[in-house]
């Protein structure tokens, strides 16, 4: 039988056992040879399936494509990858010859015969391509093709794989050819895309269902290890293909250390290891236990590292922390349902009262820390198109009071004197920040006697109200896929209405007849001209009303160099360095 | 005794197919087709409408009175319990996991949390309980209580920041984060044991209390039993049912993993996935954890049960 003093000792040691074996924390080794980042929350390792930014950052590590964005150059230029030079292109614009580079080869793995990599050939590229457009991946990337290239959609619709496509030929082993149905001045920029890196047949073979957790590809890094939700690990590929350094940028760069390693060969860093970290304050305190490379910074804590002139406070600037802002290439904005009896129609004044009710500056300033700077056009800046011209519906209560009086609704009443009332949906169900912001329009509507209603939705529900048409106001975003005014063009373009991508419903002939006249038209200044025209003639009829540009904030390490954000290419790990720390 | 034990095993059926109806009315019907998600936001009408079809998410949500008699039961509802029955749990529309391979990866990283965390908590719990109870009305007893109230009343959160600030980061007592071996749980646990403990030892307390009020506990007192033996071999015995009950309803949770403590230490475990599926509108996985946390639940009651008639010969399991 125990006694009460066995009893109390034997609780002594329960407490005390819980302290016991704490030896030293295992920390990350500090050499310049390894790269501790956050990441690793993301679908796997199929260019099929990257449509997200986590995705598509680890297929960039271990694979490739014909085309990439030069890694320091603005404006954004595109510049060969596994292609050996731009491409040759016929004087229709229907035909793109691409001479692949000689010697390029996947990395060793056990689904080639004895284990060795063979080399890159232009059919690797042709099924890489087919199996984008395979009904059966269900690939949300087939959009980059299915329309531009010849015979893309009756060969999706047939299902038989290996039957040939006639927009992909293989003109020998190391000449691809594309062939469009129109002009495709984008297909360059869509090249760079996860969507269209090329992967060995022998490999989605091999693995089958478990392809995505076996890279095979050409990248500058290959797969060590992979402990889903915890832990990814990467070393240099050995096989791959030479690559070197960039010895041009753009102004500033230089001083900015950014071209001091330029002509040496990449990867610089022999091994990558990303953590997969939720919380981010056990991110922020790895990263200021100099743990992690880099962190962006999220709203809680960007009051901690960033002072009210937006600059980096003295604690971090003492222990040498860097800061980077980055316009993000997205426009933020408030769509209205052009089919809508309330607020869609002809008649854009009842939606240009909206916009000029909302404060957006006040809107950067409380809900977003400055983090966002207010939108003037639906093009972002960084994009040719974007112009400086002021917003036409800057806040101005009084110019939103005489507007929503002339739409017929004096003081937010209508004929019978009732308020009028709006409904808002917005992701976000259960968020913080989603209910801030809806409180932040409520107000700001009742200003001009509107009662707005606003409903924060799971982000299935509202997706599918979005695309059904079946809303009256929404709160959304637009993040560009890659550096061309024609992404966010399209989403007014009259044959993309509900359920497709123009979720606004919004119609003008005279916006699709020169969307029409551009789409096909290659990079010129008349082309910007009429980017810059067409996003008038859209706020004149005001079917959004802009509220804000994201502006990236975040800090890396003194250790960390050659760190450069670029908004559209996710295959940047190659050009970083670890100095010793 | 078998009559009772076939009711209660059979009752798992209409209570996890009611739970079940439940999720799917919630996110299939109120959260929309996840066809649109998947399509992508560049998506064409004509992908949705092909994922839809290939998915099956165009089929009745009930039954498919169209197709009667052949194929009534060829819709969405019949399906997924048909497919969950037959323990195809289908997969992640995030990270196209089987979310049989989700549930085996993350079940022992969370069971490794869990287990000694529960263990411990159990045990300093009832011992702390015993002595509180034993040394009533002392200043040991009422030590004990304002701890555990304190314990108690500090959120989870605040213990996590504040010993990952300073046991793990500014001291470097123990990791501060990952899973790469036994002292990447230490601190977890203990702060998993440390913000539980209060609760629990207030609850045992109460329950040992009771007990000591009793008159059999008098009697024992009156003939000369030491008060240790009083303690253990009486008051214990009888406080066991409400003990039970508490720790078998617990089991069942220890598979789902603890959310905060797998998020903020990164523990590969359940907790943080099953949590992120749901904004995600992760189906598959939310279907299979609220049918397998469902029935989980109906066999724990039952082992409850079983327990009281171990534990008080005079219940009777009819």
């Amino acid at each position: 039988m125990l006694s009460v003093r066995a009893l109390t000792a034997i609780t002594a040691a329960g407490s005390i056992l819980l302290f016991a074996g704490t030896g030293c924390a295992p920390k990350p080794e500090k050499t310049a040879s390894t790269l501790y980042l956050v990441g690793g929350d993301f679908k796997g390792f199929d260019p099929a399936d990257s449509g997200d930014t986590e995705t598509a950052e680890e297929i960039c590590r271990v694979y490739e494509g014909l085309m990439e964005y030069s890694y320091l150059e603005r404006p954004y230029k595109v510049i060969p990858r596994l292609a050996e030079a731009f491409p040759e292109i016929s004087p229709d614009g229907l035909t793109y010859t691409f001479r692949l580079r000689k010697g390029v080869r996947f990395m060793d793995d056990p689904c080639f015969p004895g284990g060795k990599g063979r080399e890159v050939t232009a059919e690797d590229f042709i099924y890489s391509f087919k199996r984008l457009l395979d009904p059966k991946q269900q690939s949300d990337g087939d959009w980059i093709f299915i329309h531009h290239v010849l015979g893309a959609k009756p060969w999706a619709e047939n299902g038989r794989f290996d039957d040939p496509l006639p927009g992909f030929v293989a003109l020998d082993t190391h000449t691809l050819q594309i062939k469009l149905t129109k002009p495709y001045p984008q297909l360059l920029w869509v090249l760079t895309m996860p969507y269209a890196f090329v992967v060995p047949r022998e490999a989605v073979e091999f693995y089958k269902k478990d392809f995505r957790s076996h890279p095979v590809g050409t990248g500058p890094y290959r797969l060590v290890s992979w402990r889903r939700r915890y832990r990814i690990e990467y070393e240099r590929n050995p096989s791959f293909s030479g690559q070197r350094y960039p010895d041009v940028g753009e102004p500033g760069d230089r001083e900015a250390g950014l071209l001091d390693d330029a002509g040496k060969p990449l990867p610089i860093v022999d091994r990558i290891v990303l953590y997969d970290i939720s919380e981010y304050y056990t991110f922020w305190q790895m990263f200021l236990a100099g743990q992690i490379a880099a962190s962006g910074l999220n709203k809680d804590y960007f009051e901690k590292a960033i002072t009210p002139q937006l600059g980096l406070t003295e604690e971090l600037k003492r222990r040498g922390i860097r800061l980077y802002k980055t316009p993000e290439a997205s426009t933020w904005y408030i769509g209205f349902n052009m089919k809508d009896p309330v607020v869609g129609g002809s008649d854009p004044r009842l939606r240009q009262a909206f916009a000029c009710a909302i404060n957006v500056p006040k809107l950067c300033e409380v809900i977003y820390n400055n983090r966002n700077t207010p939108a003037n056009s639906i093009i972002p800046p960084g994009i040719a198109g974007h112009t400086d011209k002021p917003y036409p519906y800057p806040y101005d209560l009084e110019r939103a009071k005489r507007l929503i009086a002339e739409a017929g609704y004096p003081g937010g009443r209508d004929k019978n004197g009732n308020p009028l009332r709006l409904t808002m949906i917005m992701p976000g169900a259960g968020s913080t920040d989603a209910r801030q912001l809806a409180e932040f329009f409520v107000d700001h509507l009742r200003a001009i006697g509107v009662e707005l209603v606003v409903q924060r939705l799971g982000f299935s529900e509202y997706l599918r109200r979005e695309h059904e048409g079946n809303y009256q106001v929404m709160y959304a975003g637009w993040i560009g896929d890659y550096p061309d005014a024609e992404n966010f063009l399209k989403l007014f373009y009259s044959p993309n209405k509900c359920p497709g991508v123009n979720a606004t419903n919004y119609e003008n002939p005279q916006f699709d007849r020169l969307y029409e006249r551009v789409v096909v038209m290659p990079d010129s200044p008349e082309r910007t001209a009429l980017y810059e025209q067409m996003a008038d003639l859209v706020m004149k009829d005001c079917p959004w009303a802009l509220m804000t540009y994201p502006l990236t904030y975040g800090l890396y390490q003194p250790w960390f160099q050659n760190y450069k954000r670029h908004p559209f290419s996710y295959a940047s790990s190659k050009y970083y360095k670890v100095l010793p720390h | 005794m078998t009559a009772y034990l076939l009711r209660r095993l059979l009752s798992v059926i209409p209570i996890a197919l009611g739970v079940l109806l439940l999720t799917f009315l919630l996110f299939r019907i109120i959260g929309g087709n996840p066809a649109i998600r998947l399509a992508g936001k560049n998506a064409t009408p004509e992908k949705i409408a092909q994922i839809t079809r290939e998915r099956g998410y165009d089929k009745p949500y009930f039954l498919n009175v169209e197709n009667f008699p052949h194929q009534l039961f060829d819709a969405q509802f019949p399906r997924l319990v048909g497919r969950l029955l037959r323990g195809d749990f289908g997969e992640s529309i995030t990270t196209r996991q089987k979310v049989r391979d989700i549930l085996v990866e993350g079940f022992w990283p969370s069971l490794c949390v869990t287990v000694p965390l529960f263990l411990l908590n159990l045990t300093l719990a009832i011992a702390l309980a015993l002595l509180a109870a034993y040394y009533r009305n002392t200043w040991v007893d009422r030590l004990l209580v304002v701890l555990s109230v304190m314990g108690m009343s500090v959120s989870s959160l605040v213990y996590i920041m504040v010993a990952q600030y300073w046991l793990a980061g500014e001291w470097g007592i123990f990791p501060v984060w990952g899973f790469e071996g036994p002292q990447y749980l230490l601190l977890p646990v203990l702060i998993g044991v440390v913000a539980g403990v209060g609760g629990s030892v207030r609850f045992y307390r109460t329950i040992v209390l009771d007990e000591m009020y009793q008159d059999y506990v008098r009697t024992a007192r009156a003939k000369g039993v030491s008060p240790a033996r009083i303690l253990f071999s009486h008051v214990l015995r009888n406080a066991l049912i409400p003990i039970l009950t508490n720790v078998i309803i617990a089991l069942p949770f220890l598979y789902t993993g603890s959310l905060l403590l797998e998020s903020f230490f990164g523990i590969p475990g359940l907790g943080r996935m099953l949590v992120m599926a749901i904004p995600n509108g992760d189906e598959d996985v939310i279907y299979t954890e609220t049918f397998l946390g469902s029935m989980l639940f109906v066999l724990a009651n039952t082992l409850t049960d079983i327990a009281y008639a171990w534990a008080d010969p005079r219940i009777r399991l009819r």
